[in-house]
Order: C-alpha cells, then structure tokens, then sequence
C-alpha cells in the first residue's frame, strides 16, 4: 500500500530507513560497505593519532601530546576514577577504547564526504554492549560468586517473601536483558535519528532548489537548518559517546559494589 | 545531568520495560494456554506495579 502511494505521487521523496542500506564500495562482499570500511578507518585513525602523540612523550608535552593526554585524562579521571572508585585502573584502557571508537565513529557523521556515523546501524551499538556485557557479568562473578551475586540482584532484603515470586524474575530480566539493551538502543536511536534529520533538510534543500523561484528562498532556509543542525548534531554524538561510556561505567561500579 | 541521576533514569526505565514485557509475555502465554483474552491485560498491569513497586523500593525508600 505504502509502495503503490510512493510510486503514484510525484514530488519529493523524503529520506528513509532505505537511505541507511548501502551497496558495497568494491566487489560483492557485505565487508565492504560504506559503514565496515568507516569503522576500520576509524580504527586505523584513532590507532595512529594516540600511537604518535605517545611516541615521544616529554615531560613538556607538544601539541599532539596534550591532545591525546586531554582525552586520555578526561576519561580516566573524569569516567573511571570518579565513578568506579579504587579500583578504577585496570578499567580504564577498556572505558578509553569503548570511548575514542564511539566518538571517532559518531563524528563521522558530520564530517564532510564521510557524512555517516556508524553507529546508526544498530548491528555496531549492539556489538560494543555484547563485549560490555561479558565484562561487567564476568568482573561481579569473579569478585561476589555466581551465587551470591545472583542472589544480591534478585532478592533484595526486607521485602514480604511472596512477592519474590513477581519481583525476582523482574530483576533478573532488568539486569541481564533490558539494562544492556537500552545502551545499544540509545545510542542507534540518537545517530539514527540524527542523521535522518540532516538528511531531511540536505535532500528537501535540494528539491526546493529545483522548484519554483519562490520557493528558492525556502530552499536557504533548509539548508541553513541543515548546517546549524549538523553542529547541533556534533554535541549529541559527542555526548552520546560519553553517556555510553559513563553507563558503561556505572554498570561496572555496579558490578564492583557489595549489594546492589 | 548528575551521574546518578543518568544511570537512575535508565535503570527506571528499564525495570518498567522489563514489568511490562516479563509479566505481560506470561499473561499472554496464559492467555494462549488457557484460551482466555484478559490475562495479557492483568499481567502487563501487575508487571507494571510490580517495576513501580521496585523502583520504589530502591529509589525512594532506599534514600
């Protein structure tokens, strides 16, 4: 029904969950779709940037150095040591990895010819929380027993023995099942949706470009909101990456912590 | 937004996911059982008291 109505009507077409599906670049593998090859650029870019700002680490730091350092110092102090608490060191190369990834690849949202953040297909979102979730699963297991942390997260004390029955099964599915999917969730949702607005506005631009004179002047204004948006857009991936982090984070201080 | 109240929200938000879901897939496979139509409305309700009452436990009362 959908397709017959798309079909008869002429006009703008506005963009859709379709425009997110891409061909590969080369040859016929799913590997190479525009989405892989940004994520292994990703890796390669973030790889070189902190491997050269590290290489020649000085007491009197150059600019490059005082870069990496900011980002480094701001998840570790900022992320690790202020939410984890005592044990915060051996997490931090973790948070910092899960942290520079998300970011380099929600930015390349808004930079220009790359123009598609990653993380807007749920696959990579969902990926990262997979290895999030072993780790937070495995650091309380390790520390409390399968047992006993089994037990802290399903019974909690002081409640009427009855209504274990209603509230455990409730707890278990919280923490082993929704908690890690609304990470993956939020931060697809907020690409996803970012980036189909600044597609709506690019592309709607553009169609009113091509219409009648009076309508030109719409076609500005809708370019304009494209550009505006996009810095706004750059807040929200910059934010997304560190919420994402920070829950990540939380989880694992959750895990650390003697009761729930 | 304060650390806490990020990692408050979304653990909220998950546990009324979690009631709705958890409470009402038993009513409605209770209803499938049974052959009845009002258990998947009585099970979403009582998951959706049962999260309140939990948050309630670990949010308001806890503090």
């Amino acid at each position: 029904m959908i397709k017959l109505l798309e079909a008869a009507q002429p006009g703008f077409k506005p963009p859709g969950s379709g425009d997110f599906i891409f061909q590969p670049i080369f040859g016929h593998s799913l590997l190479a779709t525009k989405p892989v090859v940004l994520l292994f650029f990703s890796v390669i870019l973030i790889s070189t940037f902190f491997i050269i700002s590290a290489r020649k680490a000085a007491v009197v730091p150059s600019k490059l150095q005082f870069a990496g350092e900011a980002v480094y110092g701001f998840v570790r102090d900022g992320i690790g040591k202020d939410v984890i608490g005592e044990e915060f060191q051996r997490f931090v190369p973790f948070l910092f990895t899960i942290f520079t990834f998300i970011l380099t690849n929600n930015l390349f949202g808004v930079i220009p010819l790359m123009q598609f953040p990653t993380m807007s297909h749920i696959g990579f979102p969902v990926s990262i929380t997979i290895f999030v979730y072993f780790v937070y699963h495995y650091v309380a297991i390790k520390k409390h027993g399968l047992g006993k942390y089994l037990k802290d997260m399903c019974f909690m004390p002081g409640i009427p023995k009855p209504m274990y029955i209603l509230l455990a099964p409730l707890e278990f599915l919280t923490y082993f099942a929704i908690r890690p999917l609304t990470l993956a969730m939020r931060l697809f949702g907020n690409m996803f949706a970012g980036h189909l607005l600044l597609m709506l506005f690019t592309l709607g631009g553009e169609y009113l470009l091509g219409s009648a004179w009076f309508l030109k002047i719409f076609s500005a204004i809708s370019f304009s909101l494209a550009v505006g948006l996009s810095f706004f857009e750059m807040g929200i991936q910059c934010l997304q990456a560190y919420i994402f982090t920070l829950l990540v984070a939380l989880y694992i201080a959750g895990a650390l912590a003697d009761e729930h | 937004m304060a650390t806490s109240e990020e990692s408050a929200f979304w653990t909220i938000f998950s546990y009324l996911i979690a009631g709705l879901l958890l409470w009402g897939g038993v009513g409605l496979l209770a209803d499938h059982l049974l052959k009845t139509h009002f258990l998947t409305l009585l099970g979403m309700a009582a998951g959706m008291a049962a999260s309140l009452y939990l948050i309630w436990l670990r949010f308001v009362k806890a503090k």
